[in-house]
């Protein structure tokens, strides 16, 4: 047996460790090797006869009817458009589910009043309001940051609880031996507890944003981007309903990671980053 | 130091019920009764279980006694407050804040004056010998830093009393050896009476002048004792200690009301 033949052996073995870390060339060849296979695969899809282009049109024309998208059809609006009602709706369900969770979490009387009320909107589910919200706000901005907002601000209210109820007994409790007051504590202790995970909350819950926002528009909108993927479907573009999906992913992606930036710049005393 | 008259806080009969959710209810600590006097450190020592933290908790304020009376500088004491301050057994310095803010973090709440809360933190943080370290995160700090962090917050403050349950026992043998010497230089300098909570009997002996035994189930005072082999005075080295007339003694004597005490419940 050669060297080579050798270190290969422990190379491969290494591979299948269990929980064993990998080197990190490895695993960004890994990790882009999964996404090279799919694209050559879905590119070969139409030369190989495998489906149609009509249904299926490979990656290279869904890039360029993306670019015609952003050029010629002046889809920027129709993402600006998105973006804004997921930012607006976003701020107000944070504004209402923040303050409501933390108190929910840290008094138990205003669990005792809320939380009853807040669990049985969990479980409606949002977009079956969607008829209601139009026929109350007709056809304007107003019902989709609607659903988007009642989409999320129940759960958003209901896992801030949770976590502010985590917060450590012996942190108040060392807080009220120094002299701490009521409101000193809350301002103090249970709000700086608590507020990466009121963060990391956010983050999460502006993924199930985005995705309300696509049913919204998808079913009751003439501008965003789901209204675009509609009237591509109305002319079969197939390739511009693509290019959508494949926006809203990107979309989703960059503000995850904007979040998750904002977390690390917010709390740098903390060891673990949540994933 | 085992003076009645001048009693910095008092004891008296105290008893504390636990209702639980079943409509049971646990006598934790009954007809409960002890002294503690100016500038003393006093050690409660009991078997696991016999209710030491429900007593220093109700001390603390942390817990409303079922009946009795405590009173701390001739007043009853009421709730929790900034006179009393409490090092808990799990550590409790802020994670958000670094060594110096949570040393001045009391003062805050007592809205000391900035320049005055500084110089009183800088003082405290060296005493505890944190001063390389003012500007770290918890997180950078081992656990025996972390509780020094706890005690110098807590002194900072400058409480009547200072409560401790058993403060050192998460740490391993040597960093709580270290910590007790600590202790007691602490004490030499700040002249602040100390109500700590343990059942190590090397650590009561070597750091009380006064040891409240309790015995289980009911837990009650059983006995106490004024360690007189240590003649009245404080012995700095804790190998110092272990070789003194008589400590051979008491410890042997507190092992034996230890054990009984500590298998009565196992019957
Ligand atoms: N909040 C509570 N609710 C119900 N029972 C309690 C509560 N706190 C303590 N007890 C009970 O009171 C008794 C005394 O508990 P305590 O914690 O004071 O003992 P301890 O002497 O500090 O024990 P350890 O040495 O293990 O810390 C135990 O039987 C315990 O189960
Ligand atoms: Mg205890």
């Amino acid at each position: 047996m050669t060297d080579k033949q050798a270190s290969n052996r422990a190379q491969k073995k290494l591979w299948f460790e269990f929980k064993k870390p990998i080197s990190l060339p490895v695993t960004v060849a890994l990790g882009v090797s999964m996404w090279v296979i799919f694209f050559g695969l879905w590119e070969l899809s139409v030369p190989m006869g495998w489906v149609t282009e009509l249904l299926v049109p490979g990656p290279t024309k869904v890039l360029s009817a993306l670019y015609n998208l952003f050029v010629e059809r002046n889809f920027l609006s129709d993402v600006g458009v998105s973006i804004y009602r997921i930012i607006v709706s976003f701020i107000a369900a944070c504004a209402f589910a923040i303050p409501l969770g933390i108190l929910m979490g840290a008094f138990r009387a205003v669990e005792a009043f809320f939380n009853p009320f807040v669990s049985a909107w969990r479980y409606l589910p949002a977009p079956s309001f969607i008829p209601i919200l139009l026929m109350w706000f007709g056809t304007g901005d107003a019902p989709k940051l609607a659903l988007l907002f009642i989409g999320v601000v129940w759960f958003m209210a209901t896992i801030i609880m949770d976590h502010t109820k985590n917060v450590r007994t012996e942190f108040i409790e060392t807080s009220q031996t120094l002299g701490g007051n009521r409101w000193q504590i809350l301002r103090t202790v249970v709000i700086p507890a608590v507020m990466p995970d009121v963060v990391t909350t956010m983050r999460q819950m502006l993924a199930v944003s985005w995705t309300y926002l696509v049913i919204a528009e998808i079913v009751a909108s003439t501008n965003g981007i789901g209204a675009m993927m509609m009237r591509a479907k109305r002319f079969i573009h197939t390739d511009e309903i693509i290019a959508g999906i494949i926006v809203i992913g990107i979309l989703g992606l960059v503000f995850d990671y904007l979040f998750r930036a904002l977390h690390r710049a917010m709390f740098p005393y903390i060891e673990e980053h949540g994933r | 130091m085992s003076n009645q008259n001048n009693a910095k806080l008092s004891v008296s009969n105290v008893e504390k019920i636990f209702h639980l959710k079943n409509s049971e209810s646990i006598i934790a600590v009954t007809d409960t009764s002890f002294v503690v006097a100016e500038n003393e450190f006093c050690v409660l020592l009991g078997p696991s279980g016999c209710g030491k933290s429900t007593v220093l908790r109700m001390i603390a304020g942390l817990e409303q006694p079922s009946a009795g009376l405590i009173n701390l500088d001739g007043r009853e004491i009421m709730g929790a407050d900034r006179d009393r301050g409490m090092v808990f057994q799990s550590y409790t310095s802020f994670d958000w804040l670094t060594v110096q803010q949570n040393v001045e973090y009391g003062m805050k709440l007592n809205l000391v004056g900035r320049k005055e809360r500084k110089e009183r933190a800088d003082e405290f943080i060296n005493l505890v010998k944190l001063t390389k370290f003012k500007d770290a995160y918890p997180k950078q700090l081992s656990g025996g830093m972390k509780q020094r962090v706890a005690i110098a917050r807590t002194l900072a403050n400058e409480p009547s009393l200072l409560l401790m349950d058993e403060p050192f026992g998460a740490l391993d043998a040597e960093t709580r050896w270290n910590m007790q010497e600590l202790m007691l230089s602490i004490m030499e300098t700040t002249h602040t009476t100390v109500v700590m909570v343990t059942h190590d009997i090397e650590e009561a002996l070597f750091l009380g002048d006064h040891i409240v035994f309790f015995s289980s189930h009911p837990g009650t005072v059983l006995e106490e004792n004024y360690v007189e082999f240590k003649g009245g005075n404080r012995v700095t080295r804790k190998e110092d200690v272990l070789v003194l007339d008589g400590y051979a003694d008491a410890e042997r004597h507190i092992m034996r009301l230890m054990r009984e005490q500590g298998t009565e419940h196992l019957d």
